[in-house]
């Protein structure tokens, strides 16, 4: 992140930065290949946990001719139910943590499904671009300033190869949510004020450390509770309202503020990230927007966002009220499906699709928020994603066998946010 | 809780200062070294920090004014405090404070009430204070009460109730939101309830700031009263940050909507408030070693809940501890126009529409000075509903976070069970009351 090429290249991503999905160009473009609507669509899936697999059966059940080919995970039994049920052959199912190197070098695939945990999807990213595949990527795709950066690099290189980019933030491909974003752009609740979203749950899942793991795998297997896997969950999960409001707004939150803490998932079984996270967003003309998340066991649920505006209020989902009350009443259509029904559409010549600088500004929401909880301080998002010197991925050529110690959990005051200074780096002025 | 005094004690009802209210005809000042009927005469209960400025602000409210009681805890407290205000040559003649008015220990309240007072001041623990005023307004005291009143939602219906009783008793209750009496603040609330910026339907609050003393060991204390000389850091004792500081900004939203709001969402937690080092020194004062996280104190550093009022609008509060942080202010959003809650009011787009330019004052003057003139003229301004609501909605912000459930205006005000309080059997000196930290999913009573 050093030295005079960094700085061009902040250079580029201020620019880059600039407007929201300037990069998600609509229309057909004319591309290299996918011209027929009969040819087959051969997948490859990079991560074949859970997501990834109802990714994967999503993906075949979205449009005819989509078939599964490849297979990489980090872990032989993670791989098995896809192989079998596809009848993927031992010679295209690639085990450990450089498996996506080996799908990516087989040939015959056209698109890759990226589902691992999200510290590796901007290696992975940046290796399928290269690879020329098209590509459905799941959210969040990164869990540090250096990731995405490394992000935004390869979502600009993903469009100039003209690669179809597709994104687990299902809610953009759901009929209900398009249909409302369309009335809200068109001024139904006039102009937009106030917002907030939620992702408030109960616990997850987590899996005993069993003898003889070592710190890498027993981690992988964990990952939701790592931050250099997950992200945390503000990033794993709350980023699906995060990108809501965004692309309500059709704007990134100039700064954010952000408060958290690790209050009742204590126990070293859960890593070290927070189970509750509390974030204002400052959007353009200071509009001001709550969003809060929360995994604690027996408290009250709430997984939805909320747009206000002069007129009406939305609940970005299918429904508006205030002076023109509408109510969506179209198909709805599995959104888990739709996106990928989208994307082959994208990859066989419709409308082109490339969602990765979007989902990447969301995820970047995600995570300076995170930063602003675990530093305490409320900071820019220019700062943070030309200045901020995070990066968490451990060093290359991680081993499975690797020991790799536990991080503390971040404490204010005490937590070192790399990059920010001491005094008052990223710090708003209070107006 | 028993009360000797009668009606004819009422200042209120008082002729000697009926009269020196008609004479006056409610100008602010009143003339100096006045006569005995036009005197004022007030006790503090409570004489740290917020008691010492508060008696003195009430001193400059009106000449009236002469100070016959005070008591603390620490009867050592409120002999310092005279002596400092003796020495105040502004104060000559009006400290008149012999040692018997000088009254001290858990029962000094219910001593306070007993004596030949109109007004009494309260600054002590807000836990306490329910109890206090309750046994204040019994007595046929006037009084002006520093926020928040109450720590627990029991606390608040007993505050609710002493305000009822001093509204048929014509007694006084001016609290400590001073933001209430700038008239700055006035003037733009006129507007805005007028409709200046529309229909109110966003709103944010916030006080966070570096953090907090935390006093260490003292000879002698018993448990109690170390836990009682370290309340902030004790929920029973000070409501937690949002109910003990951030309450100003709460007051504010709550005026914004003319009405306390009707649901409670929150997240919360202590992520780095730590005393260790001097918890531990306290736990070995007390041969406790073993036990010595409970000296630590059971608050919270964080709470970020969302208010959401009558109309539906959803309002954010804010507040927290953390080195190198700092904001305590608020903002409201409408259909037509977004104000500073202070002096201003903006166009969505930033752009200027209006700005007081009236003479300014300081509130913690201003409350005073319309305190005394309401009590003069025979008006008392009685404040008691109001702040209890605006406690009750701080509670409901920490009890949401502490809880993490969601719940209405409603359940909180009538059903909720929560009580943190002793009863007033335990207030004496002895073992402390220590509640553990919340996990963010107690039990919702």
């Amino acid at each position: 992140m050093a030295g005079r090429s960094g700085l061009t290249r902040r250079q580029f991503l201020g620019n880059s930065t600039a407007t929201v999905g300037s990069l998600a160009i609509a229309g057909a473009v004319p591309r290299v290949g996918w011209t027929a609507a009969t040819d087959t669509i051969r997948v490859g899936v990079i991560g074949c946990g859970g997501r990834g697999s109802g990714a994967a059966e999503n993906c075949v059940a979205s449009a005819p001719g989509v078939k599964i080919v490849a297979l990489a995970d980090a872990f032989t039994d993670r791989l098995q139910g896809l192989k079998t049920k596809h009848q993927v052959p031992d010679n295209r199912c690639f085990v450990g943590l450089d498996a996506y190197q080996q799908l990516l070098a087989a040939d015959g695939i056209d698109l890759v499904i990226l589902a691992t945990p999200p510290g590796f999807r901007p290696i992975h990213f940046a290796a399928a671009v290269a690879a020329g595949k098209h590509i459905f990527t799941e959210k969040p795709v990164a869990v540090c300033a250096a990731g995405l950066r490394k992000m935004l690099e390869s979502a600009k290189t993903s469009v100039e190869k003209k690669l179809s980019v597709v994104a687990g933030t299902q809610r953009r491909h759901e009929p209900r949510y398009v249909e409302t974003m369309k009335r809200i752009h068109d001024g139904a609740i006039g102009d937009l004020v106030s917002a907030q979203c939620y992702w408030n749950m109960g616990g997850l899942w987590v899996k005993p450390r069993e003898a003889g793991q070592s710190d890498v795998e027993w981690q992988l297997r964990n990952w939701l509770y790592f931050t250099w896997l997950s992200g945390d969950h503000i990033v794993e999960q709350h980023v699906h309202n995060l990108d809501v409001i965004n692309w309500a707004f059709r704007a990134l939150p100039e700064q954010v503020h952000s408060i958290g803490g690790r209050q009742f998932r204590t126990g070293p079984e859960f890593g070290h990230i927070y189970d509750h996270f509390g974030t204002e967003f400052f959007y353009p003309n200071d509009v001001r927007t709550i969003s809060m998340c929360r995994q604690i066991e027996n408290t009250t649920g709430n997984v939805s966002e909320r747009i206000v505006g002069t007129k009406g209020t939305s609940d970005c989902g299918g429904s508006i009220q205030g002076e023109k009350p509408w109510k969506y009443e179209g198909p709805s259509p599995d959104p888990y499906v739709q996106e990928h029904t989208d994307l082959i559409a994208s990859i066989r010549g419709g409308a082109y699709l490339n969602e990765a600088q979007q989902v990447t500004e969301s995820t970047m929401c995600a995570v300076m928020a995170r930063e602003s909880a675990y530093s305490r301080q409320q900071m820019k998002r220019e700062w943070f994603i030309q200045r901020c010197e995070l990066d968490l991925m451990p060093r290359a050529g991680l081993k499975m066998s690797d020991a790799l110690p536990v991080p503390p959990v971040a404490v204010p005051g005490i937590y070192e946010l790399p990059g920010m200074p001491k005094a008052d780096g990223g710090k708003r002025k209070n107006k | 809780m028993e009360t000797k005094m009668n009606a004819p004690q009422i200042p209120g009802r008082d002729a000697a200062i009926l009269a020196g209210a008609a004479t006056l005809a409610g100008a602010a000042v009143a003339p100096v070294h006045a006569a005995g009927s036009d005197e004022i005469r007030i006790g503090l209960l409570g004489c740290g920090g917020r008691g010492s400025g508060a008696i003195r602000q009430c001193l400059n409210a009106d000449p009236g004014i002469v100070v016959v009681a005070l008591a603390d805890l620490f009867p050592d407290k409120a002999r310092k405090l005279r002596d400092a205000l003796m020495k105040d040559p502004k104060y000559a003649g009006r400290i008149r404070v012999p040692d018997d008015a000088i009254l001290g220990g858990f029962d000094c309240h219910e001593k306070l009430v007993k004596t030949n007072t109109h007004l009494l001041l309260m600054a002590t623990a807000p836990g306490f204070r329910p109890w206090q005023m309750m046994a204040a307004i019994q007595a046929g005291k006037h009084v002006f009460t520093e926020k928040p009143v109450a720590t627990d939602v029991a606390g608040v219906r007993v505050f609710m109730e002493a305000s009822k009783l001093a509204e048929q008793k014509g007694l006084a209750i001016v609290c400590g939101t001073q933001r209430r009496h700038e008239f700055s603040r006035v003037e733009l609330m006129k507007r805005i309830h007028g409709g200046a910026i529309g229909d109110l339907i966003g709103g944010q609050c916030y006080w966070y700031g570096g953090g907090i003393w935390y006093r260490g060991m003292k000879e002698g204390l018993t448990e109690m009263e170390w836990q009682c000389e370290n309340w902030y850091h004790f929920t029973w004792l000070s409501g937690d940050q949002i109910c003990e500081q951030h309450i100003h900004n709460i007051d504010v939203m709550n005026w914004c909507f003319d009405g306390p709001p009707k649901k409670f969402t929150a997240v919360g937690g202590r992520a780095c408030r730590d005393y260790s080092t001097e918890a531990k020194k306290v736990a070995a004062a007390f041969k406790n070693d073993a036990q010595w996280p409970k000296y630590n104190g059971d608050i919270w550093d964080h709470v970020f809940a969302e208010f959401e009022y009558a109309n539906g609008a959803r309002c954010l509060s804010f507040s927290g501890h953390s080195p190198g942080t700092g904001r305590s202010n608020e903002k409201i959003v409408g259909t037509k126009a977004v104000s500073d809650c202070a002096n201003r009011i903006m166009g969505h787009k930033g752009e200027k529409i209006w700005e007081y330019s009236g003479p300014s004052v300081n509130g913690m003057d201003q409350e005073h000075v319309d305190l005394i003139k309401s009590i003069r003229a025979g008006k008392p301004l009685n404040e008691g509903m109001r702040i209890a609501e605006s406690t009750l909605t701080a509670i409901g912000g920490r009890l949401a976070a502490t809880t993490g459930r969601t719940f209405t205006w409603d359940w909180l005000l009538k059903a909720s069970k929560n009580a943190l309080v002793p009863d007033r059997s335990m207030w004496k000196p002895g073992p402390g009351l220590f509640h553990p930290i919340s996990t963010g999913c107690d039990p919702l009573v």
